[in-house]
């Protein structure tokens, strides 16, 4: 489990680009230097990736998100700031050096697979290894090991072209799986693929993930999929990251109205959670009859979709408990269709807890 | 806009060429001549049909049955049409052009794949490479490498290069960036990328660019041709120049046989070695249910093995050598040893009926030729250089006058052998009232206004536009038609066959007035000028080199009649046979090669026999007598001015030859008894001329120091001595049978000896091994034999006769001979061996070894000088 760390990154193509590094810093507009020119990809990026953590960049064709996974492990240099992995400068290193790192701690998965077709699966899964050296019984091992673990046991002497498009992408996950290494880019993966393999894919990620605990960074342009897989979120626009958060906060906090025209499509049901839309009980009714009278006790981390059927089954509010069991909140009917239905609040700064109004449960 | 000379700069620029780095040209030269040379001795020494199976193996590899049987019948059908030496040295050609061409390329595109500042320079001067007409760079080519294989390799190698380098990078580039990406993100180098990503998948498009070289290797065969290289392309070049339709036909089949067998195989050789070509010829087998068979490859192993098999029994046929009798046709004393002289001609009619002229008489003379057809400036050009010894149609001193003038201080004029050339205006006799240049004024209208020319830049063109048409007041009412003298001839001969008026431009000595009835025009005012000479002009230091030939050809000359007859000789022979016109002539005109080759006084055997000129077909099988009288024989006959061939084969098929006709004389016929059985049966075909050597005999052998035993009697209850064995040879002889039914009873020997059979050679050496021993052994021998001549030893006396009466050696001829030869006949029946001469003669011929029992059977006549003249008297 290792920590990245992406400090002021900037990408620009065209002449002279460290003085247009200088411009922008100083404030001129991206627009004036393609005018010039120059087209700045990437503009001052700086995040942090904790160990063990899903960090998905999320934005739309151009907004610079390709361009940033590949500054990570340098397939691009960045032309300024700094790459830190596991606190060592990965854009400092010489290119043999940078080779090895690529080769032993950091792999990729791509938009359109990146098998080759000249290799069997078996190949394909083990070319990492192949790469690092490996004998060639023990790679071969290891990736079917790998392929296993994307469930294509069985498929090790077929070739990419014989498989679906599914298939062919958990076969360039095993491939970045069987290397062992501790940083996954995901470039857009599960982009190509239909609705349904899409949410078998995203599944198998985390099935994965809870069991591996690997650092990922995950492009997409689809929220739906970030909200699915981050853990933590950045919104990028035009080059600039525009909002960083979890989901929820994305959701509830966006940064701006491009954010907030982003999220409208959300199903918010699965994204809000009963922790974020509780009110405080009546006072002066004990937990126990409370417990006793709601329909349902859910957790704070709930999503709210979970909450509709006990609400609709009674008027009484739905009680939330924390890890001990104690009531910390409830969930009335009406606050339930009222977080809804809840246009999201642009703020740009954090916001304090809110007040909590009292509503009279109806009947 | 002034003029820009950059044909000028070009032309000092390869003048200095040629003089500063020369050294570098002949270094190019060596390799890739050696290159060629070694490639074609592979591939046309073997025999023919062998190296068919072998290009058929590889089909069936690569391709399956059909293919296979196709390309089979392919070659051999080029064998058919007799291209087969010519169809090898055009593929080592192209082998040898495209191997380099290929070891270049495919580098350069992946360099200009990688980097796009090599691509954006390559880019132009591939353009160049592949536009620029190849005649612009052959003619420099020729000059800087002489006449031969390597200009047109050269050639080949500019010309194909383009679609190999441009291939190969697009193959690169073209294969997927996601792919060389995702190497790269798992931490490939470079080099790896491209060894491991983006050769295999670019090798598709790389293989079809390599088959693309060799197409257009192929192209280029022709253009190789016009500058010496041999093979299908000068046949095509040759048949072109000479209108020969058929010939032209046959070697441009040949050529696009060749053209498909690489087309296809190299092909298929992307199944085999891309890893995609070999999964879709993977699924496409597996997909073919029906006619399974033909989709049958076999696996690399067997197709290799299959391979070697051909190639091993190419190579041990190659070794024993099929053929003993080498067709010598030597007329008169070897003069030439071997020597080598190059020979070049321009396809005008008098230059190809000297050349092959003169290639028979050298021939005959002993030397060795080799011929090339070429333009005039490459022709002159190579015998400055010294690649051609000397060319025989030099038309001076108007005609040639540029050529001469160029290259004088490195040729030698050997003088004129015919003269004076005219230049004329022709037509047929039926046009009437034309006789003279004067009359074809006002009659324009009767030949269309044209008059038929030749290459516009012939001499005699711009003498007829510049001085006749002018003299006789035709410009205006007759337009001058430039095209090629094969052109001007085909439409001579169209416009006679139509009988129709037609007036060309002609010149003698030509066998178109022989083959046509055609009268020149009167040129009273002499606009056409002197008439020439024809020269022979050979390269400066010739005479040195071979100074026999200089002085004949100093002093070689030819009548109009021998000249024009000696060109329709030819013209009859028909297409490709120039080689036979001549020997038809020749025997026409007995005695010529002496006039004109006449042997240095002084040399042996000079004095000719009557029937000099005439070729005796001699046949021997491989006993020692019939190996020496027959060689022996073979030089006689040749110092008396005959010709002849040798050839060695077994009785039976010796004997049936004699009968047939085919084979006219043989020397070891062994009578009454061991050869009855062939005389009895074709002795109504067969002359016996009589015996040479007898009686011969059969006996048991001791060496000398053996005590004791000196007759047959003397054997009985010596066994031990002996270890019980007598060494015989092959069970099957006849004296073998003899030996166990005869002679053992006889004598009492059975039991006490054993007959070992084994065979001549390893009673010899058994021989041989006991008397360097002294060790005590008894053969079976007879004689006449060598061993007596070799070794001390006494033959067994055989008082009771056991071994029968001896027998005569005879000589025996066809049917006809008498008739034929009547003045050899009279010899053989007079010719005799004593039995020291022929052990002498044998002796002599063992020492000298397999191969040269010619020259072994000359040393014993330079010992015995006054044989000749006992065997083959010449009167007065």
């Amino acid at each position: 489990m290792s920590r990245l760390q992406a400090e002021h990154l900037y990408k620009v193509f065209g002449k002279r680009p460290d003085q247009a590094v200088q411009k922008l810093q100083s404030g001129t507009g991206r627009d004036e230097l393609r005018a010039d020119g120059t087209t700045a990809a990437v503009i001052d990026a700086s995040f942090t990736v904790e160990p063990g953590q899903i960090f998905v960049v999320m934005g739309l064709s151009g907004s610079g998100k390709s361009t940033l996974l590949r500054m990570l492990n340098g397939l691009l240099d960045p032309t300024a700031g700094r790459v830190l992995f596991d606190d060592q400068d990965l854009t400092a290193l010489s290119a043999r050096e940078l080779r090895k790192v690529r080769s032993t701690r950091i792999s990729m998965v791509f938009q359109h697979f990146a098998l080759f077709p000249h290799r069997s699966v078996l190949e394909n899964a083990a070319y990492g290894l192949e790469v690092q050296g490996v004998p060639r019984a023990e790679r071969d091992r290891r990736a079917a090991e790998a392929l296993e673990m994307t469930g294509l046991a069985g498929w090790e002497k077929s070739w990419p072209d014989e498989l679906s498009g599914g298939m062919q992408q958990r076969v360039g996950l095993a491939r970045a799986l069987a290397t062992d290494a501790d940083l996954l880019l995901m470039d857009e993966s599960f982009s190509a693929l239909d609705p349904l393999i899409r949410r078998d894919m995203q599944s198998q990620l985390l099935e994965l993930q809870k069991r591996l605990k690997k650092t990922i960074v995950f492009i997409t342009h689809d929220l739906n999929e970030a909200m699915r897989l981050g853990d933590r979120i950045a919104v990028m626009r035009d080059g600039k990251i525009v909002q960083q958060g979890t989901a929820e906060d994305i959701l509830v906090r966006p940064a701006d109205d491009y954010v907030a025209s982003f999220i409208q499509d959300v199903d918010r049901s699965r994204v809000l959670t009963a922790g974020s839309i509780m009110e405080q009980p009546e006072k002066g009714r004990s937990d126990a009859q409370l417990l006793a009278e709601a329909p349902a006790t859910v957790s704070a981390g709930t999503p709210i979709a979970e909450l509709f059927t006990p609400c609709s089954t009674s008027g009484v509010a739905v009680a939330v408990t924390d890890a001990g069991g104690d009531v910390i909140g409830v969930v009335p009917r009406s606050r339930l269709l009222a977080a809804l239905g809840e246009e999201p609040r642009v703020e740009t700064v954090l916001p304090a807890p809110r007040d909590i109004e009292k509503v009279t449960a109806g009947a | 806009m002034p003029r820009f000379t950059f044909g000028e700069w070009v032309e000092s620029a390869v003048d200095w060429l040629q003089s500063n780095l020369a050294w570098i040209f002949d270094a190019v030269k060596a390799v890739l001549g050696g290159m060629y040379d070694g490639v074609n001795a592979v591939l046309g020494g073997g025999e023919p049909l062998l190296l068919a199976g072998i290009f058929a193996v590889l089909a069936f590899w690569l391709r399956g049955v059909v293919p296979s049987a196709l390309t089979f019948v392919g070659f051999a059908l080029i064998d058919s049409l007799s291209l087969w030496d010519e169809a090898m040295a055009t593929l080592s050609l192209v082998v040898v052009a495209a191997v380099i061409t290929i070891a270049i390329a495919v580098p350069m595109g992946i360099w200009a794949a990688r980097n796009n500042k090599v691509s954006a320079t390559l880019r132009p001067v591939l353009d160049v490479m592949q536009t620029m007409p190849a005649f612009v760079y052959l003619i420099p080519g020729v000059m800087f490498f002489g006449v031969g294989v390597t200009p047109g390799v050269i050639a080949t190698i500019v010309f194909a290069m383009p679609p190999g380098v441009r291939m190969t990078e697009l193959g690169i580039r073209q294969v997927d960036t996601e792919l060389v990406e995702a190497a790269e993100a798992f931490g490939t180098t470079p080099r790896d990328t491209l060894t491991r990503v983006q050769l295999p998948l670019a090798l598709p498009t790389i293989m079809a660019g390599v088959n693309q070289v060799i197409m257009l290797a192929l192209s280029m065969v022709v253009i190789g041709g016009m500058a010496g290289a041999g093979g299908l392309g000068e046949k095509v070049y040759a048949a072109i120049t000479q209108l020969q339709v058929g010939l032209a036909a046959e070697s441009g089949i040949a050529v696009v046989i060749l053209a498909m067998y690489l087309d296809r195989m190299t092909g298929a050789l992307n199944e085999r070695v891309s890893p995609l070509g070999r999964r879709a010829a993977a699924k496409a087998a597996a997909g073919a249910r029906r006619l399974r068979f033909t989709h049958y490859k076999p696996g690399t192993a067997v197709a290799m093995a299959g391979v070697v098999v051909l190639a091993l029994i190419a190579g041990g046929l190659n070794l024993v050598g099929s053929d003993d009798g080498k067709n010598a046709r030597a007329d008169g004393t070897d003069i030439g040893q071997g020597q080598k002289i190059n020979l070049g001609y321009i396809p005008w009619d008098e230059g190809i009926a000297s050349t092959f002229l003169w290639k028979e008489l050298l021939e005959r003379r002993g030397y060795t030729t080799d011929i090339k057809q070429l333009d005039a400036g490459p022709l002159y050009s190579g015998v400055a250089r010294g690649d051609i010894d000397f060319q025989t149609d030099s038309w001076l001193p108007t005609t040639h006058k540029d050529y001469w003038d160029k290259y004088s201080d490195k040729l030698d004029d050997l003088g004129s052998w015919y003269g004076p050339t005219s230049l004329e205006l022709t037509v047929p006799s039926y046009v009437e009232g034309v006789d003279s240049l004067d009359d074809l004024k006002g009659q324009g209208k009767k030949f269309d206004g044209k008059i038929i020319g030749i290459e516009a830049s012939a001499g005699m063109m711009g003498t007829l536009n510049k001085k006749v048409l002018k003299e006789y007041g035709l410009e205006g009412e007759y337009e001058v038609v430039s095209s090629s003298t094969s052109s001007m001839l085909a439409e001579l001969n169209a416009s006679i066959k139509k009988k129709e008026p037609v007036v060309v431009t002609l010149w003698s000595p030509h066998w178109a007035y022989g083959k046509h009835d055609l009268k020149k025009l009167k040129d009273p005012k002499g606009a056409w000028g002197e008439g020439e000479q024809i020269h022979t002009v050979a390269h400066k230091g010739f005479a040195g080199k071979a100074p026999a030939v200089a002085g004949w050809l100093k002093k070689f000359e030819l009548s109009e009649e021998q000249l024009t007859s000696l060109e329709n000789e030819i013209q009859g022979a028909g297409q490709g046979k120039e080689q036979d016109g001549v020997r038809a002539w020749l025997k026409k005109k007995p005695g010529l090669l002496d006039e004109l080759a006449p042997l240095p006084a002084g040399a042996g055997g000079t004095a000719q026999g009557k029937d000099a000129g005439k070729t005796v077909d001699l046949g021997y099988f491989p006993w020692d007598e019939a190996i020496a009288s027959t060689y022996l024989w073979q030089n006689v006959l040749e110092d008396r001015g005959y010709g002849t061939t040798v050839k060695q084969l077994d009785p039976g098929p010796l004997y049936t030859g004699l009968a047939q006709g085919q084979l006219d004389v043989q020397f070891d016929s062994w009578l009454p008894t061991t050869h009855k059985d062939y005389w009895d049966r074709y002795k109504d075909d067969l002359t016996d001329l009589g015996s040479w050597y007898g009686p011969t005999s059969l006996e048991l052998t001791v060496p000398s120091y053996v005590e004791g035993v000196d007759s047959l009697d003397d054997l009985k209850g010596q066994g031990k001595k002996f270890d019980g064995k007598i060494i015989g040879i092959e069970s099957s002889a006849g004296m073998m049978g003899t030996l166990n039914k005869k002679v053992l009873k006889e004598y009492g020997l059975e039991g006490e000896y054993e007959v070992v059979s084994s065979s001549t050679s390893s009673m010899l050496a058994e021989l041989n091994r006991s008397i360097k021993k002294k060790e005590p052994v008894v053969v079976t021998l007879w004689s006449p034999h060598w061993a007596y001549g070799k070794h001390d030893l006494k033959k067994l006396k055989d008082p009771k006769g056991a071994w029968g009466e001896g027998e005569q050696i005879h000589t025996v001829a066809k049917k006809d001979f008498p008739q034929e030869f009547p003045e050899l006949t009279g010899w053989l029946k007079e010719f005799e061996l004593s039995e020291a001469q022929l052990a002498s003669l044998e002796v002599e011929i063992q020492k000298g070894g397999a191969g040269e029992e010619k020259r072994s059977a000359r040393r014993w006549m330079d010992a015995n000088p006054d044989v000749i003249d006992e065997m083959a008297p010449v009167g007065g």
